[in-house]
Parts: C-alpha cells; structure tokens; sequence
C-alpha cells in the first residue's frame, strides 16, 4: 500500500475517534486556557459581569504563591509513591496469578475487581472506618486505641497512599495478566526448551513482549495519580490538618472551583497539565534511549 | 490532507470565539398567571413527612390559581452547588422557586441568582425574627423568606455529671475547667467533643468574648478575626482542643459531624449540637442520658450569640411567573406551614410567635429557642465570605494553633491577611 | 508443595483486599447503633436490612439504577469499537502527524476533569439547542462526554494489545484472500479481546461512578438522574447516614461485578481464539 493510501484508510479507522475527542476533549481545553487567562467567576458564567483579561495574572498569582510550591513538591513526592507501589503490588500479584489454579485466580481477581470498582467515596470512607482512632477494628486489633492514622502528616499520607494503590493495582494486575496470557505459548515454549530458567524467561523474554503494556500502565498511574482528589478530599477530611496533606487537585479545588473562580481554577489546570507532561515526556525519552520506540 | 482540514475547520472555531463563553441577561420581562411553576426544594433522607407538607401546600396553592401547576424536584444538598450554578447559566432549566441554605445567600445573589423580595405587603413577615430576617439580606435588600432555623448549644451527659456531681457551666470561662476535671477523672472520656473544623462551635466563642470574624464598614468589610477580643475567644476555643480536653490527635480535625459523633458514641461527655442533631443521638449510645442548656456566654446565666443556620426560600431572578412564584413562597414559608413543617420534620420556625408555641410544647426545643431568642449572630454577608469558607481560611487558623504550628498572634494575622485579600478582591 | 505455598499466599491477598469490601456489606447489614460503636466486632448478632430499605426507597431508585445502567452500557459498546479501529489505525499504519497524535491522547487525560467541566457545559448547551438528546438534562449529554473521556485511554491501552499480534497474522491472512474488513473484525478483533475486557471495564466504572457530570449537566430533568447522584442524600454535612451509604455502595458494586464475570467468559474464549490462530 503506498503512504499515502496508508494515510487515507488510518484516517477513516480514526475518524470517530478524531470526531469526539476535537469536538468534546480539545475544544473545551481550548476554552479552558482561554478562561485561564480572564477573570471568569460565577459572575462572569452567568453574564451579571462584564469579562477582564488578565492576561499571565492568574499565573502571576499562583506562581507567586508559596503555598503553591509547598503543595506542589508533595503531589509529587505522593504520586511517585502511588506509582511504584501500584506497579509492584500489582505486577508481583499478575506474575503469582499465573501460577495457581483457576479458582484461586478467579478469588483474587474478584477481590481485586471489587476493590476497583468501589466508587472512590465509598472505598475512602470504609478505610477511614477501619482506621478509625476510637471506632476502627485496625486499633481494636492492634490495640492501639484512639491513635489517630490520620493527624500526623506522614501516617496520613501513608494511609492514603495504601488506599489509592488498593483501588488502583487492579487494574495493573489484570492488564499485565491479559498481556502475559497474551504471550503465544510457543514461545515461552521455545525458549524453555532451550533450557532457559524460568526468571531468564521471565527476564529477557516475557518482559521484552509485555513492554508496551507496561508503558501503557505506568503512563497511566502517573497520570491518574498525579491527580488523585477523593482520597485526600475524604480521608485527610480536605488536606488534612492545617492543610499539610494538600496535593494539588485539593489545592485547586479549594482555592478555585470551590470557590468559583474559574479563571484561577483554568490557570491551575493549565499548570497541572504541562507538568504532567513535561514528566511523561521525560520518561518516554528515557525509554526512547534505552531503545523503545513510541 | 484531511487532518489539515479538520485543523483548520478547528482554527476558524478558535478565532470565532475568542473570549471564553458566557450567558446571556437572565432577567425576562414576562409575568405569566398560569402554567406550571418549578420549585426546587432539598431532599432528605426520610423526606416523605416534608413531602406531605409541601403537597398540601400545593393542593391549596393550586385551588387558588386555575390553569396552574407546581413541580415539585428535590435535590441534594451535598450537590447543591453545581446545580445552582448550572441552573443560574442555563436559565431553560432553572426553577422559579427554590430553597437554599443561608450561607450561600451572598453567592447567589452576586451571581445573579435570586431576585429582591417585597415582603412589604405580606402581613406575617413582621413577625419574622428580626435576627433570621438578617440572613436573607444583602446590603439592606431582603432575597429570601426564612423557612426555617438551626441553631447550636450545649449537649451533656446528664449521667456522667450527675455521677461526678458537677453542674452543666453558667459561663463560657467555666466550661474548660470543667471538662478538664470530667477527663481528668473518667480518662476515657474526652471533656468536650469540640473540633478544628467546626466553625460554628467557634463563633460563638468569639462573639461572647465581642469579637468578630469581620467588620463591614460603609459596604466594605474588613478582617477582625486579629481584633483584641476576637483573639480572646479563639484562645478560649483552641483551648477545648488540648490533650487534657479533647485530644488534638482525636478532635483537631473533627467538624460538626464527627465532634457529635463522638459523643453520639459515648465518648464525650459534652458537645456543641444542634437541633436537628436530637434524632441521631436518640438513635445512640447516649439516648436516654443527655441534657442540653444553651451555651453560656461570657457573663453568668447569659447566653453566648450563635450562629443562625438555616434555610430560604427565594424566587429565582429568571422566573416567568414572578407574581405566582412570590406567592407561592410566602405560602410555603407562612406561619401555618411553619408549624406543619415544625411537626412533620422537626424543623425549628422562624416566626417568634410560632417558636414560642413549638417550644412551649416541646422541653427539648427550650434551649434552642432561648439561645435564639437570646440573639444569633451571622458570617459576613459577601460573596467573598464564599471563597474564605472554600479555601477553609477559618479552619486552618484553628488548626495551626492547636497543632502547635502557629500561635494565638500570628494565626489570626494570617488570616486576617487571607481574608482581606478576599474581601478586596 | 511450591504451588500449595503460592496458592495459600495469593487466597491471603485475596482475603487481605476483599477486608474493605466484606466490612462495607457488614456494615450495610450492621443496625445503626452498632456502625459507629466503641467496640467494632467483624460480625453481627443482629442484621437488619433497615439501611437497603432506606437506601432503595430513594424515590425512583430503580429509574436511576437503569439509567446508569444504559449510560455506562452504551459508553462501554461505543467505546470498545472507536478505539479499537483507532488504535489499529495508530498501530498498524504509519502516517505523519500520528506521533502528535498519541501525544495529544496523552495530554487530554492529563487535564484535570473538573477544570472542563465549565466550558463543557457551554459546549453541551449549545448542543442541545440543534439536538437535543445529547443536550443538558439528557443522558445523551452524560454518554458524550464519557465517551470523551474514556476513549483517550482506550485507545492508549488497546494499541499494545493490537501490537502485541504478529503481523505476520496479518500477512497469512492477506494471503489467504481475507477482505481488510474480515481480517480486521474475524481475526484481530478475538485476539485483542483480553485488552477489550480490561478497557471495557474500566471504561463501565468511569461512567458507572461518575457524578460530577450528572450533576452538572443533569439540572432539572429528575427522571434522568443516575445512581450516585441519587446516593447523596445520604451525605449530609450535618449528619451522615453511614449505613444508607454502605447499604448504597454495596448496591452500586453489585451491577460492576456482574459485568465483569459476564465478560470474563468473553475473555477466556478470547483467549482460546488465540491459542488456535
């Protein structure tokens, strides 16, 4: 097929996608950098004010903030956490899955899905329940009674991050499962009759194979840990004492949307987005050097 | 190629608008007399008895008006906030009448939400509590017809202190001793469930001591919240929250809900509630064993300001059907339905007259109309206060200071700083 | 021996996860005066169904449960089939503009949801004035935009599933005079099934959990609220009604564990499909 036909069939199989995505995702984020540069409150939505330009103000504004960049080095700190954790709890789990029999994967899968599809409020509130200081069966068992999980900053974000990597490393689990069920059994045959060992199987075969789907995964986790808002919201009761366990999704919804000030709200999303991206970026040049290509 | 296109189709959009979007005046110019009228009215969970009320209501309301209708939805509070600013951008889908919680008052009206009442020709508004009136108003202009009040005082464990032999405190300077010496003696008891989070439990404290959060100054307010007297009754109240009291570690972030929960559970021997708190705690460890006095204030047997919560009952600026949504208002929020309300939910009337006669007929409700009977106080009217609550301004202060992090001094400065910034902005 | 070890040690996993889950139905069986008790027991002497009743007596529950059913259904079925031929498309050819592409996938997931969600509800006003089924206060509105939001990842997590089969298939398959359009459905579309079923499942929780779209976009058309929304009522900022919440909760995990074994069959003879080819 020439490149260009190429190009035209890819353009066909994409052109739903491509429908959806510019209408409802790239138009809005137009909109949404536009606001990030107005003074745009519930005033301003509703037509009861005339619009300001700010200009860079927001981002003055926030940039300047010192709170800011307290909040800031913690998202980080905690989604770098939530990520490795999430990725080893469950790539050690899809490995073990597929070892046993079918009904003991089948129990643990059921466990995970239902730890997965816990609406995220309700997943919060039943492990602030369990760790309660005065009504949690954690201190009852530990008998630790009345200390509190959730006063002391880094308990805190302890407790939170075993919760987010609980309702998240499903999801790895079951991918990673899919792409090792994936593999052809000829070759992982193959290469055990070459007398590989089943960790140089693992190792330099199994691993190699599954590489897109690990990137897949771990892209993912950084993206949606980064972002991680009910579980501070709930569990640190709105960023904890004092707001020392704020990240940054709490941050701006308290300073901005909470409060209506869209305008400041955009110009934290904007911010939020190119840091996302400039660490996606970083570790998608990383594995570019070590020879994977996009 | 066609990426291109669609690229550019893209771009003509992006110079199209060029301004991010916004809707159009609100305000119509008609008045219908008949059709359907929309109300927006809160859910609750056992919202059947406020359902029966309202239908009544209706019933009436209808046999007056021919060629009318009313649409009753209800919806949550905990979403509230979306669906008033949704309704306020799109003006098809908004109500001509709805509740809203007092707090929020200010909000809506920056936003262009709610139209100014007349309640001038309205024969009962006179017997309003001056006070309550107060919190449906912004700058002088009435935007609400109080429905109902919500008030806080002092709940205690009448066996605990009748165990110990104590009385419950006559002034505010009494209760920290004396919920010192209860823990001090029953060590598994916090003294008093008081929390870092839990604004109304706190004003009271400050405006005994004559303070403020904010004083409004020919229509501009500024941060008092650092004023000598103020600063008295935050120390007063982040006293409570002190290992011998109510255990930092427990109590620091702790709102209204989780301080009464944990005297609901019987493991605090006092707490700030409110009156609508009286069926969750029936329903306790601590049912059958609580008293309640009105929180005392600064001088003995007087009774510290509290906060006025509640709910309005507004018409909506882009109503079709002013003059049938005005009457429907005053009809739902009248004296007669007051009472019925009163009976089917427990919800305390804004009329004095009708709150002396529930409370004559209830004990439980005594403190609670003495306390507003006393004199409420109020947050500042302004749609800053909005964003100061959202950025939980208040709540932090407190924090910091039983935490340790900062003192008394420069907690307040802070925040006195924080809240000038939203005021003047 | 080795495998008795593994087994025992994942069925412990298996215990120590599903802890929060077994709790949160305990507690939604727990009477009221029991959930929040100084002395939690892992079981309880008296279960009572009083917080199902008042969890299901939310008005219209059942309307709720079946609109968040048809939402979340068709959102999935849309999904599975605009981003598989997208991410065939990203996968098996190579065209310019497709690396901006992916990037672009990356970056839309990567804005926080709640900023969108004022110029998205401009975008869906002015939609329902020209149709008004995917306009506010329509469910149309609340597929739209899960779909939006659903695909990027899709789309991302199908492509290493598509890559993962040799192309070499596709080579056979040419050879063997198979259309474009058979190979695409009869062949490559049974060997991606076990990535369809770990997107499709992701994809139902999205729109099954979602209520900062329902209640944003559904404002005063009640009889198209969707479940969660439904379930606040029972958070209150005075008083929360844990037991509703539990008995709630317990409810909405209830349909996603359904549909999970229903598409856990499709992924084994997914699997099977694979093994034959």
């Amino acid at each position: 097929m020439t490149a260009k036909g190429q190009g035209r069939t890819a353009f066909a199989y994409l052109a739903p996608a491509l429908l959806i995505l510019g209408g409802l995702l790239a138009y809005p984020i137009y909109q949404l950098v536009l606001i990030s540069l107005y003074d745009y409150g519930q005033e301003q939505v509703s037509g009861g004010a005339p619009l300001e330009f700010l200009g860079l103000g927001n981002y003055r504004n926030l940039l300047g903030n010192q709170q800011f960049w307290g909040v800031l080095g913690q998202t980080v700190a905690f989604a770098a956490v939530c990520v490795v954790g999430t990725l080893l709890v469950g790539a050690f789990l899809a490995i073990l899955a597929t070892r046993v029999r079918t009904w003991v994967r089948m129990t643990l899968f059921l466990a995970a899905l239902g730890a997965w599809s816990t609406p995220a409020v309700a997943g919060s509130t039943i492990w602030l329940f369990l760790f309660d200081a005065n009504f949690g069966l954690v201190n009852e068992v530990l008998g630790t009674q009345g200390f509190s999980w959730t006063f002391d900053k880094w308990t805190a974000f302890g407790l939170v991050a075993a919760q987010v990597i609980w309702c998240s490393f499903p999801f790895v689990m079951v991918t990673l499962f899919a792409g090792i069920k994936a593999i052809p059994g000829e070759v992982l045959e193959a290469a055990a009759l070459d007398g590989a060992s089943a960790f140089r199987t693992a190792w330099s075969v199994t691993l190699p194979l599954l590489k897109p789907i690990i990137l897949v995964v771990t892209i993912q986790s950084i993206i949606w840990d980064f972002k991680v808002f009910t579980q501070i919201y709930v569990m640190t009761n709105g960023g904890g004492i004092a707001g020392r366990n704020l990240v940054l999704n709490v941050y701006a919804y308290q300073q901005a949307f909470a409060a209506s000030e869209y305008g400041l709200g955009a110009a934290i999303g904007v911010v939020m987005t190119v840091l996302l991206l400039g660490i996606t970026m970083f570790y998608l040049r990383a594995l570019r050097r070590s020879g994977e290509v996009l | 190629m066609r990426l291109k296109a669609l690229v550019a189709v893209l771009g003509v959009g992006a110079v199209v608008a060029c301004a991010p979007v916004q809707s159009g005046p609100t305000s119509s110019g008609t008045d219908e007399q008949t059709g359907q009228l929309r109300v927006w009215l809160f859910d609750e969970v056992n919202r059947g008895p406020k359902e029966a009320v309202v239908k009544e209501a209706i019933s009436e309301f209808q046999g007056k008006h021919s060629g009318v209708t009313v649409d009753v939805q209800y919806i949550q509070v905990s979403s509230r906030a979306e669906r008033f600013k949704a309704a306020f951008s799109d003006p098809k889908s908004a109500p001509d009448v709805a509740e809203f919680g007092n707090t929020d008052l200010a909000g809506y009206v920056s936003a262009g939400g709610f139209s100014e009442l007349d309640l001038g020709k309205w024969d009962e508004s006179k017997d309003l509590v001056p006070s309550i009136l107060d919190t449906a108003k912004v700058d002088g202009k009435t935007y609400g017809v109080p429905w109902f009040v919500g008030v806080r005082a002092l709940y205690y464990r009448t066996d605990v202190f009748s165990e110990l032999g104590l009385k419950p405190p006559t002034t505010l300077d009494e209760i920290a001793p004396l919920a010192r010496q209860i823990r001090q003696k029953k060590p598994e008891l916090i003294g008093i469930s008081a929390g870092g989070k839990y604004l109304f439990a706190a004003l009271p404290f400050i405006w005994a001591q004559g303070g403020d959060i904010a004083k409004q100054d020919g229509g501009k307010f500024t941060a008092a919240i650092d004023s000598a007297e103020a600063k008295a009754g935050v120390a007063k109240y982040t006293e409570l929250i002190k290992d011998d009291i109510c255990p930092p570690a427990t109590c620091a972030g702790n709102g209204g809900d989780a301080s009464v929960e944990a005297f609901r559970a019987g493991k605090a021997a006092m707490t700030i509630g409110g009156d609508f708190n009286r069926k969750s705690v029936d329903a306790s460890s601590a049912a059958g064993k609580y008293g309640v006095v009105p929180l005392p204030g600064k001088t003995k047997d007087s009774v510290a300001p509290a906060f006025a919560g509640g709910n309005l009952l507004g018409v909506m600026k882009g109503t079709q059907r002013k003059t049938l949504a005005n009457e429907f208002t005053q009809l739902l929020a009248s004296k007669k339905y007051q009472q019925k309300m009163y009976t089917a939910m427990g919800n305390l009337p804004t009329f004095s007259d009708v709150q002396k006669q529930v409370a004559d007929s209830d004990k439980f409700l005594e403190p609670f109309t003495k306390t507003l009977q006393a004199g409420t106080k109020f947050v500042p009217v302004t749609p800053a206060w909005a964003k100061i609550e959202a950025q939980a301004v208040v709540p932090t202060m407190l924090q910091e200071i039983v935490t340790g992090a900062k003192n008394v001094d420069t907690a307040t400065a802070d925040a006195a700083k924080t809240m000038n910034a939203a005021f003047t902005s | 021996m080795r495998r008795w070890l593994t087994e025992g040690f994942v069925l412990i996993i298996a215990a120590v996860v599903a802890f929060p889950l077994f709790w949160m139905v305990l507690s939604a069986f727990k009477p009221e005066d029991e959930i929040i008790s100084a002395d939690p027991v892992p079981w309880t002497t008296r279960p009572t169904l009083d917080s199902f009743t008042r969890a299901l007596t939310v008005a219209n529950f059942g309307r709720y449960f079946m609109n968040s059913i048809i939402v979340a259904l068709i959102v999935v079925f849309l999904s599975i089939l605009i981003s598989f031929l997208a991410a065939t498309a990203l996968t098996r050819f190579r065209f310019r503009s497709r690396t901006t592409l992916l990037i672009m996938l990356l970056v839309v997931q990567m804005v926080p949801v709640e900023a969108l969600t004022v110029p998205l509800f401009f975008l869906m006003r002015s939609v329902g004035d020209s149709v008004p089924v995917f306009g506010l206060n329509h469910l149309g509105s609340l597929v739209l935009v899960h779909l939006a939001f659903s695909l990027p990842f899709a789309i991302w997590m199908l492509r290493g599933f598509v890559a993962a089969v040799p192309v070499e298939l596709e080579e056979a398959a040419t050879l063997d005079g198979a259309s474009r359009f058979r190979f695409l459905w009869q062949v490559l579309f049974p060997l991606v099934a076990p990535g369809l079923v770990a997107t499709s499942v992701l994809s139902f929780i999205h729109a099954w959990n979602d209520f900062l779209f329902a209640k944003t976009f559904i404002i005063s058309a009640v009889e198209n609220q969707t479940l969660p929304l439904a379930l606040q009522v029972f958070v209150k900022p005075d008083q929360n009604d844990w037991g509703a919440i539990m008995a709630g909760s317990t409810l909405m995990t209830i349909p996603v564990l359904i549909f999970f074994m229903l598409v856990q069959r499709r992924l084994v003879s997914g699997l099977a499909g694979a093994v034959k080819g």
